[in-house]
């Protein structure tokens, strides 16, 4: 057997109280690719932190091409030639990708920035990789997917040979999937590693060699890809056996809930993100609206859930037109929403699970008196039925929201909205960065909604969530809803297409 | 049980920062001294006289801790809101002006004097917050600036009326530009008879005045609002998170103008003692400074009404501490400023690494 091009043995991290990594090993071939799974939580994030020198473990080894290391900084790292793709990218907005690929390593003649040849590095890294991108064109001005190519670029410019990507494609169309894989598949011909971080189990067993499953820091065990099945992976992963697919019973739609007519609506930047769109959701329906990022989606949520600014158009609930409303009518009137960034806008952190569970109805009997004073009583009742009825994880209800984990908080919103009983729920990117899990519990939610015969409007970037999930899935390309399809003829690669405009043709 | 010792272990070691960061401090001033070359016993005996030796002493704190605590109070409620009120001070200024016009122009009986002019102060204060509050809830504009700049206007205005229409230069009286005199029915009282009849001996040189009262139904006030009232969970929830709030359905903007006039409100309170029970009269003299004390006594007590009462108490025996440093040794009182800094700076500092501490000592237990 050739000399591993990485080794992690032993490496074990504690944090005062829990242990991130307990004895985890693993290995990494030139010219491989090694998917790691496991839930939020499991220690896949410390484990990369250690490699990328952000953490020091405790004890445990890394030898990189047999030799051992002790990495003291990502600085360190990419001199190692370990580079990492963050799932947030690290990139300078205003600036060109030639300037952001060559920053910190500008080469300089007489003081003078001397990017010719550097360019001509590039160009040849593009070809070997399969990355096309424009070296000249602002990352502002770049879709998600074309930015993620130049964080890919500015490591490989800095030498990388062993790539860890996290999560790469939970921000990517279908199609966008298929290119990074073409890309992975030239590094790994050219004798790079990469360490592949996804929870999308389809992925894994499509790109892998090899799987890596870690569960509650310890690792489960690494099989190849060959002869391992999704179920499988699954169980490991979560230490029981998991229902992939939520069971959905059959259909009895009521009448239309939410219409939304010719809306048009500006975004915070100036120009009309939501333009002339239209739709209808029913009782006893889920609308799901499948889109590349940034094609009004945002947009469409905060004029139907929140408040935006309208242009013209008409958001109906039950045939009344909300677009003046504030927030509490919107609420009042029925309307629960599942935000997009939860962590931004689901929850008070330093406030009591108590006080987040009922917020939004904090102001309201039985939460407050007559002379609006608080109801701590009421408040904590609430909350443990809450708690019980969603299997919320939290020591007592006083427990402050920042002490839960991240699955639990998320749980926390979904339960908090649930409750509220509302006519229609707007539900926005539910499961992005939630484990499978807490997937599942999330999904059995927005069918149980369905079942009780309310509306659910359901914005993801999964495919996959959708065609589970949706009775109707609109395609969302430049504000407009360009295609609707019925759950039983929804075909992947034909909503990708759609997706990205390339068959725009047949316009609802 | 271990649980819960525990959970109090981590409790009190949040709150423990103020007390190293004094103890810290007071190391810092040791070797000042001893740089200096003097005597580090014989300047903290001096300390010691001039602050806590005796009972006379103690009631002279408690007294100079009054103003300060209503700019504390003034203080925590913007920034529960979230709200950066720099510009207490020009509403202690002008609040003042308002309650003293009441005080010697609306000839009432003291049942009802006294009231007046402590709500007039509170409505000078409010109104004076009330553009900075509604140009930043509205427009967006930083209130560091509008503040500032209000609290500029209100030195000139005051400065202006004081000197021509309220004018109360009298001949026989000292040339201090004033304001007429308080009428004697808004004057207020001394507790120091009450205080003498429950054992403690508080001279009579000490006020300990009404506006110990105020600042006492303030707090109570102010904390029932924060923490048992639908309106101070909004306050608290808008400084925590505007997305949030937002989400969920709060009037961010009308929560912010709120708290923004009732931090006016209040800092309108905090020349009381001194027009209302020193002097007897208004003047643009007043001792400055108090409103921006109240951000670093606010800041220490991690914004809680029940903290400031310490905080402001610090404060207090720090000005009482600088007084017996320059008499009793030869420390320059420049240190004794230099130390007060020093002391804000160590107690914010530890106090992050502290509840940083305990954040993931709680984690642990969740977890």
């Amino acid at each position: 057997m050739s000399e591993a091009l990485l080794e992690m043995r032993e490496i074990t991290k504690s944090f005062p109280g829990v242990t991130a990594n307990d004895h985890v090993s693993l290995d990494l071939q030139a010219g491989e690719i090694l998917a790691l799974v496991g839930e939020n939580g499991a220690g896949k994030t410390t484990l990369m932190k250690i490699l990328y020198g952000l953490h020091k473990p405790d004890s445990g080894w890394i030898a990189v091409r047999g030799t051992r290391v002790g990495i003291r900084g990502p600085r360190d790292a990419i001199h190692r030639g370990i580079g990492m793709v963050h799932q947030h990218f690290m990139l300078f907005p205003p600036f060109t990708v030639l300037e952001n690929i060559i920053l910190g390593e500008e080469s300089q003649t007489a003081g003078v920035l001397a990017t010719a040849r550097q360019s001509k590095q590039i160009s040849a890294l593009m070809e070997e990789n399969k990355l096309v991108v424009d070296l000249t064109a602002r990352v502002e001005d770049l879709s998600v997917g074309i930015q993620q190519r130049v964080e890919i670029l500015k490591i490989l410019f800095r030498g990388a040979t062993i790539l860890v990507f996290d999560e790469p494609t939970a921000v990517l169309t279908p199609q966008e999937v298929v290119e990074l894989f073409r890309t992975f598949r030239a590094m790994k011909a050219q004798g790079r590693g990469i360490i592949f971080i996804t929870h999308k189990l389809d992925e894994v067993l499509e790109i892998a060699d090899r799987i890596t499953v870690i569960r509650q820091g310890k690792m489960v065990e690494t099989m190849d890809r060959v002869g391992a099945t999704k179920p499988r992976i699954a169980s490991l992963m979560v230490g029981k056996p998991v229902l992939l697919e939520v069971e959905r019973p059959p259909a009895a739609f009521g009448p239309v809930v939410l219409e939304v007519k010719d809306l048009v609506v500006r975004s915070s930047r100036g120009y009309d993100a939501v333009n002339g769109l239209s739709l209808t959701v029913r009782a006893g329906e889920i609308y799901g609206i499948a889109g590349v990022e940034g094609n009004g989606q945002s947009e469409l949520v905060r004029a139907i859930a929140e408040s935006a600014d309208v242009v013209s158009g008409e958001v109906l609930l039950e045939g009344k037109n909300i677009i003046s409303e504030s927030v509490r009518e919107r609420r009042e009137g029925g309307i629960a929403h599942i935000p997009e960034d939860r962590q931004k806008y689901g929850l008070l952190l330093p406030f009591s699970v108590a006080q987040n569970l009922t917020l939004g109805m904090h102001y309201r009997p039985p939460f407050v008196t007559r002379l609006s004073i608080i109801n701590g009583r009421a408040i904590r009742e609430s909350a443990q039925e809450i708690i019980k009825t969603f299997d919320i994880r939290t020591p007592s209800e006083e427990t402050p929201a920042n002490a839960l984990s991240g699955g639990n908080q998320q749980k926390a919103v979904v339960a908090r909205e649930m409750s509220a009983n509302p006519k229609l729920l707007v539900a926005a990117q539910p499961t992005r960065g939630v484990d499978i899990g807490a997937t599942e519990f999330i999904h059995r939610q927005l069918v149980k909604a369905r079942s009780e015969g309310k509306a659910v409007l359901l914005v993801s970037a999964d495919l996959d969530e959708l065609l589970a999930l949706s009775d109707r899935i609109g395609i969302i390309f430049k504000g407009k809803i360009i295609k609707e399809i019925v759950h039983d003829e929804a075909v992947k690669e034909e909503v990708g297409l759609y997706m990205t405009g390339e068959k725009a043709n047949g316009a609802a | 049980m271990a649980r819960h010792r525990r959970r109090f272990g981590v409790y009190a070691l949040e709150q423990s920062a103020p007390f190293i960061g004094f103890l810290a401090s007071g190391a810092v001033l040791t070797f000042i001294i001893m740089a200096l070359g003097e005597n580090p016993g014989k300047a903290f005996q001096g300390i010691f006289k001039f602050s806590v030796s005796d009972p006379a002493k103690l009631a002279a704190l408690l007294s100079i801790s009054i103003p300060y605590y209503l700019s504390g109070l003034s203080i925590v409620i913007a920034f529960r809101a979230g709200v950066f009120n720099i510009g207490n001070e020009g509403q202690y200024f002008i609040g003042g002006m308002v309650g003293a016009i009441a005080g010697v122009y609306f000839p009432l009986p003291p049942v009802l004097h006294i009231p007046v002019v402590v709500i007039f102060a509170m409505l000078g204060g409010a109104l004076w917050a009330l553009v900075p509050a509604v140009l930043k809830a509205v427009r967006g504009i930083s209130e560091v600036i509008t503040t500032i700049m209000f609290n500029n206007i209100a030195l000139a205005l005051v400065n202006f009326l004081v000197n021509g229409p309220l004018s109360g230069l009298q001949k026989g009286t000292s040339l201090e530009p004033q304001m007429k005199k308080l009428l004697p029915s808004a004057v207020f009282g001394k507790l120091n008879g009450f205080f003498r009849a429950i054992g403690w001996n508080v001279p009579n040189y000490v006020y300990l005045d009404y506006s110990l009262i105020v600042a006492i139904v303030m707090g109570v006030v102010i904390w029932f609002l924060l923490f048992r009232t639908r309106q101070g969970f909004e306050i608290r929830a808008v400084g925590t998170s505007i997305d949030v709030s937002r989400y969920a359905g709060i009037q961010v903007s009308r929560v912010q103008i709120g708290a923004f006039m009732l931090s006016g409100a209040i800092a309108g309170l905090i020349g009381l003692q001194e027009i209302f029970a020193i002097r007897g009269f208004y003047t643009y003299n007043l001792a400055s400074g108090l409103g921006f004390d109240g951000i670093a006594i606010s800041l220490i007590a991690k914004n809680s009404p029940v903290g400031i009462i310490f905080s402001s108490a610090l404060f207090a025996f720090l000005k009482q501490a600088g007084y017996g440093l320059q008499l009793f040794s030869k420390v320059p009182n420049s240190v004794t400023y230099a130390i007060q800094g020093i002391m804000i700076l160590f107690i914010v500092a530890i106090n992050e690494i502290l509840i940083r501490a305990a954040r993931s000592l709680r984690k642990k237990e969740v977890g």
